[in-house]
């Protein structure tokens, strides 16, 4: 009632309520993988959180600074401010131990749902016209996130992290002409500067988080703007969206999301050690720790420059030093090749128009190929970075090992790429509805090229009008004030109904012949029964109840009977 | 040295040997050699007798005679499957034998940390019958020290190959440097001294009996529990292994949730 006299009162200022009205009837797709990039979004809110928290505790300063608390090993040690300040908030700030190692595992958990969403992307071609502008603002942001667990991971100035961040200063320094330059641009002199975290910290805790929340921001509303895009299937055509209203459906499913990322963030940052500065102890030049090696959304840059061979390439006279090719280039392309990715397919497919159904894995076996590709060198570089661990768990000498993965990086990526080109190739040709159906019938039928006519007509299939298929039709009613419409289609057993109430016929028409072009209206007088629900839904209901009745009124008798106990028993108990 | 102790193992045995000592072994001796892989004796008896009445010294030398002359030679000055022992020290003997790496099971590169084959008092006789040998480190007496100034001690002269949470590393050529945790105060103080192995000796111009004393307090700290305060470990193993965690454990779950939400929305 309050909130309804409020909700009044703001909208007699602010005239909110039509935009309100349109952004709670935004439908978003069912699909799971929908949900992806909001595990990324909820990653980030639980870093902003938790990140919070830390800055007032933490003191992003070299200078000196004795610390002095429950850690005894570090006990009356003088180490720089900002490690001292590290190991006070793990050992004795309250509950600073429980939210820094969850700001960790949430910047963990941030990049790899990024990654998970990018490939989901990639993968069903949801790039492609009109979202490449959405595609490269993602790709950015991605750069933006290894970049602030770079500089997080960094600011605690431990011995670890001092020997990641030696490496990257390296790598910068080798870049030709420029590099010396660069880095003292940066640091403001040689490598361990005074001014080194200070930097960090800004570029941490204020440049990149506001760049991030306005390109998040950015993203999201060009989902809003250009409509989600979906999987096709019955009802669903390139001019509509299907899924579930924003407000009160998605809003809950998308509420219970977040909470369950908050939870196993939690949980992890409470019972899984991430992180202890306090064992690696503070930076010194002179020093190192084995095995190291950096967090794994950076452990790629890592585990090329292991691998890359230690060859002195000499370019018109100049030594370019051996850790710009896979630590420059080798990054720079990637990049590059992200950011290409949607023109590069469009200019070698030539596909140019505009899509709002998204592709199958399977429809594109180019793309697949190449996006396995590409993720199978990735997972390479990764599992090198850990090869001394790797080295001591199989026992075998690390070089004999280093030899092998040089291998492999280059074999590996092609085999991967080839099958899954082929596997591709055979489920869009054959009938194999998933994997484990395909036989080697299809694999070999692939071979031959398919008809293409064929295959362009089954593409543009949910484009076609349908009036002439059967049982297609669009239905409309009167209720109340307001008018709605759906659409059925009665041989798929579809019903699909329109998001939002218009004041009139033509209206409802107007957004029927929008989203269902050249599908039949029809004039009903009223909305239909909801469907019956199933019979184990209700069983299971109707069971839920007596059960809760039933333990309710255990509960009920077993209170009472303590408390006649506890009535004629010892008086102390029942203060 | 140690490392020529380590290195000349390789080549020490025979295969068509092995096969007919075990089998001698495994009669003489039964399961339990079989458990416990001692070095073949000349004599085929591996275990050792219990002797009440001899001196240490004959104890010693009996030991000595059936465990490890075959390889080191009946005076300890080596042969071709194993290194001289002259001038290694009661230090180096007692390292070896107390960690469990002498008497060496079978033929591979670097002996690894193991139950002790003999018992204390039996160590205690081989050691004496080794340093009548000559020369080398004495067994170094460790007291409590102080464990900030042993911090940082392992900081600058241990953490680049045991690692600075004391989990180990691999060298070079399959070699490892182990974990920390099994050590007793004596046994690291003895491997600072000695340096088994790939590790360098840091005698006492280098390092003086009380950083030693610094040193052991901390190595013997780094094994507590009470360290890992942030919970479940994951080995300290580092970035790469909470990396996988975060994959597999914390996205798994997070993807299984979305996938439960938008099947629930299917309905």
């Amino acid at each position: 009632m309050i909130l309804d006299r409020l909700a009044r009162a703001v909208d007699d200022r602010l005239r909110l309520s039509p935009l309100t009205r349109k952004a709670l009837a935004k439908v978003f797709p069912d699909h799971w993988s929908f949900m992806l990039g909001e595990i990324a979004l909820y990653s980030f809110v639980a870093l902003i959180l938790t990140g919070v928290y830390l800055t007032l505790f933490f003191d992003a300063s070299s200078a000196d600074r004795v610390y002095h608390g429950a850690y005894a090993p570090l006990d009356g040690t003088t180490t720089s401010a900002a490690y001292a300040s590290t190991v006070r908030l793990s050992w004795d700030v309250r509950a600073g131990l429980l939210i820094r190692q969850t700001h960790h595992w949430s910047a963990l958990i941030f990049v790899a749902a990024i990654l998970v969403h990018l490939v989901r992307i990639f993968f069903t071609g949801a790039f492609r016209k009109p979202r490449e502008l959405n595609w490269l603002v993602g790709v950015t942001m991605l750069l933006l996130a290894l970049a602030n667990g770079f500089t997080g991971y960094s600011m605690p100035d431990d011995l670890l992290s001092g020997l990641g961040l030696r490496i990257i200063v390296s790598v910068v320094e080798s870049v030709p002409l420029v590099g010396s330059w660069l880095v003292a641009l940066g640091l403001g002199g040689e490598f361990p500067s005074d001014e080194m975290i200070p930097r960090l910290f800004v570029t941490h805790v204020l440049l990149v988080p506001a760049v991030l929340v306005a390109l998040v921001s950015v993203h999201l509303a060009m989902v809003v703007r250009q409509k989600h895009s979906q999987f096709p299937g019955p009802g669903r055509t390139e001019h509509n969206v299907v899924g579930a209203r924003f407000y009160p459906n998605y809003t809950l499913r998308s509420v219970a999301l977040f909470l369950w990322v908050l939870a196993v963030l939690f949980a992890l940052g409470g019972l899984v050690q991430i992180n202890p500065v306090w064992l690696y102890g503070p930076f010194a030049p002179a020093q190192s720790t084995s095995p190291a090696q950096p967090d794994w959304y950076v452990a790629w840059g890592d585990g090329a420059l292991r691998l890359f061979p230690p060859w002195e390439i000499h370019i018109a006279g100049h030594l370019v030093p051996a850790p710009f090719f896979p630590g420059v280039v080798l990054g720079g392309v990637t990049f590059l090749a992200l950011y290409a990715w949607p023109f590069l397919e469009r200019w070698c497919g030539g596909d140019r128009r505009a899509h709002q159904l998204l592709d199958r894995p399977r429809d594109h076996p180019v793309r697949m190929g190449v996006g396995v590709m590409a993720l199978t060198f990735f997972a390479v570089l990764v599992v090198t970075a850990g090869d001394d661990i790797l080295a001591r768990l199989l026992r075998v000498p690390v070089y004999d090992l280093l030899n092998l993965l040089r291998v492999l990086v280059l074999v590996l990526p092609v085999l991967a790429g080839a099958l899954a080109f082929l596997l591709a190739r055979a489920l869009r040709r054959g009938d194999a509805a998933r994997l484990g159906e395909l036989t080697r019938a299809d694999l070999r039928a692939a071979r031959q090229p398919a008809d293409r006519g064929d295959a362009e007509a089954a593409a543009d299939e949910p484009e076609l009008p349908a009036p002439d298929r059967p049982g297609e039709r669009v239905e409309l009613w009167p209720d109340g004030d307001v008018w709605r419409w759906r659409y059925r289609d009665e041989p798929a057993g579809v019903a699909i109904l329109s998001n939002r109430a218009v004041l009139t016929e033509q209206e409802a028409a107007e957004s029927a012949r929008l989203a269902y072009p050249g599908v039949d209206h029809v004039l009903v007088p009223g909305p239909p029964p909801p469907p019956l629900p199933g019979r184990v839904r209700t069983a299971l209901r109707r069971w839920g109840n007596r059960a809760l009745g039933v333990s309710l009124l255990v509960a009920a008798l077993r209170q009472r009977r303590d408390r006649r106990r506890g009535g004629h028993g010892d008086g102390p108990d029942r203060r | 040295m140690g490392v020529r102790t380590y290195r000349s193992t390789r080549r020490w045995w025979h295969p068509g040997r092995t096969v007919v000592l075990g089998a001698a072994l495994a009669l003489a001796a039964g399961p339990a050699a079989l458990a416990a892989p001692v070095a073949p004796t000349p004599s085929g008896s591996a275990a050792p007798a219990p002797n009440g009445t001899a001196s240490t010294g004959a104890r010693g030398e009996e030991l000595f005679r059936q465990n490890c002359a075959s390889c080191h030679g009946q005076q300890g000055q080596g042969s071709q499957r194993g290194p001289s022992l002259v001038g290694v020290g009661p230090a180096s003997a007692d390292f070896q034998l107390s960690t469990g790496r002498m008497p060496i099971a079978g033929e591979i590169p670097q002996p690894r940390r193991g139950e002790p084959v003999f018992s204390a008092e039996e160590i205690a006789a081989l050691v004496d019958h080794v340093a009548s040998f000559g020369g080398g480190p004495q067994i170094p007496r460790v007291q409590p020290g102080s464990l900030t100034a042993g911090r940082a001690l392992y900081a600058a002269n241990c953490a680049p190959c045991h690692g600075a949470a004391g989990t180990g590393a691999p060298l070079t050529n399959g070699w490892i440097a182990p974990p920390l945790y099994d050590a007793t105060p004596v046994q690291v103080a003895e491997a600072i001294r000695v340096g088994p192995g790939l590790m360098p000796v840091f005698p006492s111009q280098v390092l003086t009996d009380e950083q030693v004393n610094d040193l052991t307090t901390y190595v013997r700290r780094l094994r507590a529990e009470h360290l890992d305060r942030g919970g479940n470990p994951l080995g300290r193993l580092g970035p790469l292994a909470e990396g996988l965690v975060a994959w597999i454990v914390a996205l798994g779950l997070l993807v299984a949730a979305a996938r439960w939400l938008g099947q629930r929305a299917g309905e």
